[in-house]
């Protein structure tokens, strides 16, 4: 008993005891978020999947359809996205170099740009919603916006290409969401000084997260509202 | 001393890889609104690649990181291919072989069936016999 707590008080509060070093502890989470991260690319490439087929099947429904996709909202939501993931890199380099005041600063910006691009979502969100746009076997657009005639949109195989919108962009939404979160908790730690060079993993493997939702956009973008 | 070997991006390349990827973001923009036929998708689609690259490569630091964590990436990459090439196989070709009879297989299969319950008559006189 007196033998292992001597041990304990060589080692640094962080590291967990069934760890050899906080080396060791840091090269096992990140391995073990990039195996995560490879299941998650694959949850998208389903939908991708889906994508693909029912695009290569309708083609011409596909660039009808996308025509209601706002293309600005959308190019707002790539900068805001892109700027939220370049924050999040500088909130992983000011950790490394011990800047804590500034770590803190990068997680709340990043917090701030993912509630924007949610907004935005949801802008887009109701606005299609109020005119009947739904997924699924409710769709029935309807009235006019922004020099559409929605109605003149009800073909045959649209309700698939917004079905699959709502769903790819729903889930990528749900994943802002859960990153909002894990932001707010690790601003929460980083402004108690949990963070150092020394120790910083949290920071990290949930950058690589928010980075892999970026990724996930870059593709979304050019494919739903592009086209 | 524990995370000595750790690399620090430069605030600098942090700085460029963030405007490159919003001038990609313009182009990608401009390449679509601009007609281009055919090459509209691959050069999307090309943008898109560049884009991503750069996210995984600098923001992600694989470049920098232990190669393990890029063998994991790119794994998982393959299979995306797999999935999505597989898939496509089946789904992008169908219809392309018209059927060479009308019908279905089940209808077919009762055509033979009554073809074969039938009256035989008289065997025709094999040509060697």
């Amino acid at each position: 008993m007196a033998e292992a707590s001597t041990v304990a008080a060589d080692r640094p509060k962080h590291l967990h005891h069934h760890f050899v070093s906080s080396d060791q502890q840091f090269d096992a989470a990140k391995l073990g978020m990039w195996l995560f991260l490879v299941t998650e690319i694959l949850l998208f490439s389903g939908m991708f999947v889906a994508y693909a087929v029912f695009r290569i099947w309708y083609p011409e429904v596909f660039s009808l359809s996308s025509e209601l996709l706002d293309w600005r909202l959308g190019g707002l939501n790539t900068i805001v996205l892109l700027a939220s993931s370049f924050t999040v890199a500088m909130g992983v380099h000011y950790a490394q170099t011990n800047e804590r005041k500034k770590l803190v600063w990068a997680l709340i910006s990043t917090i701030f740009l993912a509630a924007v691009f949610l907004v935005v979502k949801y802008f887009e969100y109701t606005g299609k919603f109020a005119h009947g746009v739904f997924p699924g076997i409710n769709f029935d657009p309807q009235g006019t916006a922004g020099g559409h005639d929605y109605a003149a949109y009800n073909i045959p195989f649209a309700a698939q290409f917004f079905s699959i919108y709502f769903v790819m962009t729903g889930i990528h939404g749900l994943h802002v969401l859960i990153g909002m979160g894990l932001f707010t908790w690790l601003t929460v730690r980083a402004s108690r000084g949990h963070f150092s060079s020394e120790y910083y993993t949290p920071v990290e493997i949930t950058g690589l997260y928010w980075h892999f939702v970026d990724i996930i956009w870059i593709f979304l973008f050019p494919l739903l509202y592009l086209i | 001393m524990a995370h000595a070997e750790h690399y620090v991006t430069p605030k600098k390349t942090l700085i460029q890889v963030f405007l490159a990827l919003v001038t990609l973001t313009a182009i990608t923009i401009v390449a679509a609104r601009t007609e281009l036929g055919v090459l509209n998708l691959p050069i999307a689609l090309t943008i898109a690649f560049l884009k991503a690259s750069l996210v995984v490569v600098i923001f992600m630091a694989l470049k920098s990181d232990n190669r393990m964590h890029a063998v994991v990436f790119l794994v998982g990459a393959v299979f995306v291919v797999i999935f999505l090439v597989l898939t496509l196989f089946d789904t992008a070709y169908r219809g392309d072989l018209p059927n060479t009879v009308e019908g279905t297989i089940m209808e077919e299969q009762a055509e033979i069936d009554a073809l074969r319950a039938r009256d035989p008559g008289p065997r025709p006189t094999p040509p060697n016999e």
